[in-house]
């Protein structure tokens, strides 16, 4: 369970979040959905500590990561907005060091490892080194990382971005998989069909503020649109910053 | 530490993989004692030329015994024409030279040629001493002949007593090897250093190192560990090679004796360890606030200024206060010296001057640690 409330955050002049509150329960995958710049980076930034709120808290499983950060990651896989990997090091080794980082060792360690590569379809890869990748199979790297050691809540930013058809359906079947094992997930996207297709949940975020909170179909019904894009642009009064 | 260890080990594995990085350490190691020995090299041959000075003599029949004097002292004639970038040297020997010396009048002879030729110099002082000498030898025969002791005009004699010892002479060429050997740490880890931050950052894998379960500590110390294995490394490179090639420079020659014992170069190896840590975290502190890997390089070279002045600095400025032996950097540089001159070290000195290294390392490492805990150093608000 991820617990947003009254999350509160400005750069400068900018105000990133104004008071945002929504939550992520278990078992099930929740769609931020948001124009470009409307905070969902900066929302998911603060919930695994890497920025600090000015007002209100983040909570992972009780957990807020501003105050323990080192608990509250443990709990969280992440697919950050930005999925460099080192590219001298082959998929394996890097799968395996962020393994380690969340205290896998020993034969549990070369356990999990095998298991993700084998879950993301990755095993030609697992021996080579990660320069020269495409984008797909940088994704499922990135993806195995933020999967190896198990974790009850998954956080992602934007997963599918720049990815093709097949990729985007490995993405969307493991998550499926990851929501049919009992785990919250969260993530953010501006691609409609992907948050129509694959979440429970849909939280509408624009200008630091959640516009709308729902499944799909309530979205849907609560515009007195059919479909939800339609439904999305009523919501936030503008169809600036959003792929079909 | 688990966890430092864990990014200590990734970290040098990952670099091990970079030829860049392993190039850069090592390179420096060659190639710097090789050069330096090279331009001694150079520099001794030329101070002890021992082979004769070729000159143009012009009137030679004029004074067969003063050119029979200058042939014992290895200046002859020269046969072949004098290379167009060489100005010549030339005497002249007047015609009158007979007629002047019976009358005892003085007679004038030309020297030509350039003094301010460098390569020159040692030959044009061997032209004139040996001149001065005959003239000296001619005084004597006069006055003698003339019923005076010749002391009478030598009212004073100096006594040159060189108090040198073999080794304080060879400090002074051998200072510069100890900068270089002190800026090896600086310069092996450095490419390391710059990789590991400003190069993470730019490969945009640092926001998703900083989201994992671990305290930044461990990542600065994992870090600055990795990057210092490679400084240490060519500390040790240096430190093994600089014996080695020097064995081939004929410093003896020049009256210098040189010895890299072996308690010596431990000494100097476990001096630097605390060293490579300072100059690492120093690095890292520069180059995790850069934003990419060329902007880290700038900065660095600016930051290779630093242990630059405290050594060379100290020792062209001839700065003598009792401080620099406790401070880092200088300490250890005082230390070096004190053991390449053969003097009693100062162990107060050296054992505060390490301890300072580290606590300055650690409270650098410490700066970093927090730093990258601000979102405005991490995501360059």
């Amino acid at each position: 369970m991820i617990e947003v409330k009254q999350l509160s955050k400005s750069f400068k002049d900018v105000n990133a979040l104004n008071s945002l509150t929504f939550s992520a329960p278990d078992g099930q995958i929740t769609g931020l959905l948001g124009p470009n710049g409307a905070g969902k980076t900066t929302c998911l930034r603060i919930i695994y500590g890497l920025l600090q709120a000015q007002q209100g808290q983040a909570l992972i499983n009780g957990i807020d990561a501003n105050q323990q950060p080192i608990q509250a990651r443990r709990q969280i896989g992440i697919f950050p907005d930005k999925f460099g990997l080192y590219e001298r090091l082959t998929v394996r080794e890097q799968i395996a060091y962020f393994a380690q980082l969340h205290g896998l060792a020993g034969e549990k360690l070369e356990q999990r490892v095998a298991q993700v590569i084998e879950q993301l379809d990755i095993v030609e890869l697992a021996n080579r080194k990660s320069a020269g990748f495409s984008q797909g199979q940088r994704m499922k790297v990135a993806l195995a990382q933020a999967l190896v050691h198990d974790p009850k809540h998954l956080i992602l930013d934007e997963p599918s971005r720049g990815l093709d058809v097949m990729s985007t359906r490995i993405l969307r079947d493991i998550l499926r998989e990851q929501r049919a094992q009992g785990t919250c997930i969260l993530f953010s996207s501006h691609v409609m069909q992907e948050v129509a297709a694959l979440c429970d949940r849909v939280v509408v975020m624009a200008k630091g503020k959640v516009a709308a909170e729902g499944t799909p179909d309530e979205l849907c019904e609560l515009t007195g649109e059919s479909a939800l894009e339609e439904a999305f642009v009523k919501i936030i009064g503008s169809d600036e910053g959003i792929a079909a | 530490m688990t966890m430092t260890t864990l990014i200590w080990r990734k970290e040098f594995k990952d670099a091990l993989r970079d030829k860049r990085s392993v190039l850069a350490a090592m390179s420096y190691a060659f190639f710097g004692p090789m050069l330096m020995a090279v331009a001694f090299f150079f520099l001794i041959n030329q101070l002890t030329d021992p082979s004769d000075v070729e000159i143009s003599i012009e009137g030679k029949d004029n004074a067969p015994e003063l050119i029979q004097h200058l042939q014992r002292m290895g200046i002859t004639e020269r046969a072949s024409p004098w290379p167009d970038t060489v100005t010549p040297i030339s005497l002249t020997i007047p015609a009158q030279w007979d007629e002047k010396m019976q009358r005892a009048e003085p007679i004038d002879l030309v020297l030509k040629a350039d003094w301010s030729a460098q390569k020159q110099q040692s030959d044009i002082k061997r032209v004139e001493r040996a001149i001065q000498g005959y003239a000296a030898q001619i005084t004597h025969y006069r006055l003698v002949l003339r019923g005076i002791d010749p002391r009478v005009i030598q009212p004073i004699q100096l006594n040159k007593n060189d108090l040198a010892t073999r080794g304080s002479k060879a400090a002074l060429i051998l200072g510069s090897v100890l900068v270089f050997i002190i800026l090896s740490v600086f310069w092996s880890g450095m490419n390391v250093a710059i990789d590991i931050s400003a190069g993470e950052r730019e490969r945009n894998s640092l926001e998703f190192l900083l989201s994992q379960p671990l305290s930044t500590q461990s990542i600065v110390w994992g870090k600055t560990l990795a990057a210092a294995s490679f400084a240490i490394f060519g500390a040790a490179l240096s430190l093994i090679l600089i014996p080695i090639i020097f064995n081939f420079v004929p410093l003896q020659d020049i009256g210098m004796s040189v010895s890299f014992g072996l308690p010596m170069m431990l000494l100097m190896f476990v001096l630097l360890i605390p060293l490579a840590l300072l100059a690492t975290t120093l690095q890292l502190f520069v180059s995790f606030r850069a934003k990419n890997f060329k902007e880290a390089q700038t900065y660095i070279s600016f930051l290779l200024i630093i242990p630059m002045a405290a050594s060379f600095g100290v020792e062209f400025a001839r700065l003598k206060t009792p401080i620099l032996y406790y401070l880092p950097l200088t300490g250890q540089h005082q230390t070096f010296l004190s053991l390449i001159r053969g003097e009693a070290i100062n162990w107060l000195g050296t054992g505060v001057s390490a301890l300072a290294t580290i606590a300055l390392a650690l409270v650098i490492g410490q700066a970093i640690a927090r730093m990258l805990k601000s979102e405005k150093t991490v995501f360059g608000l």
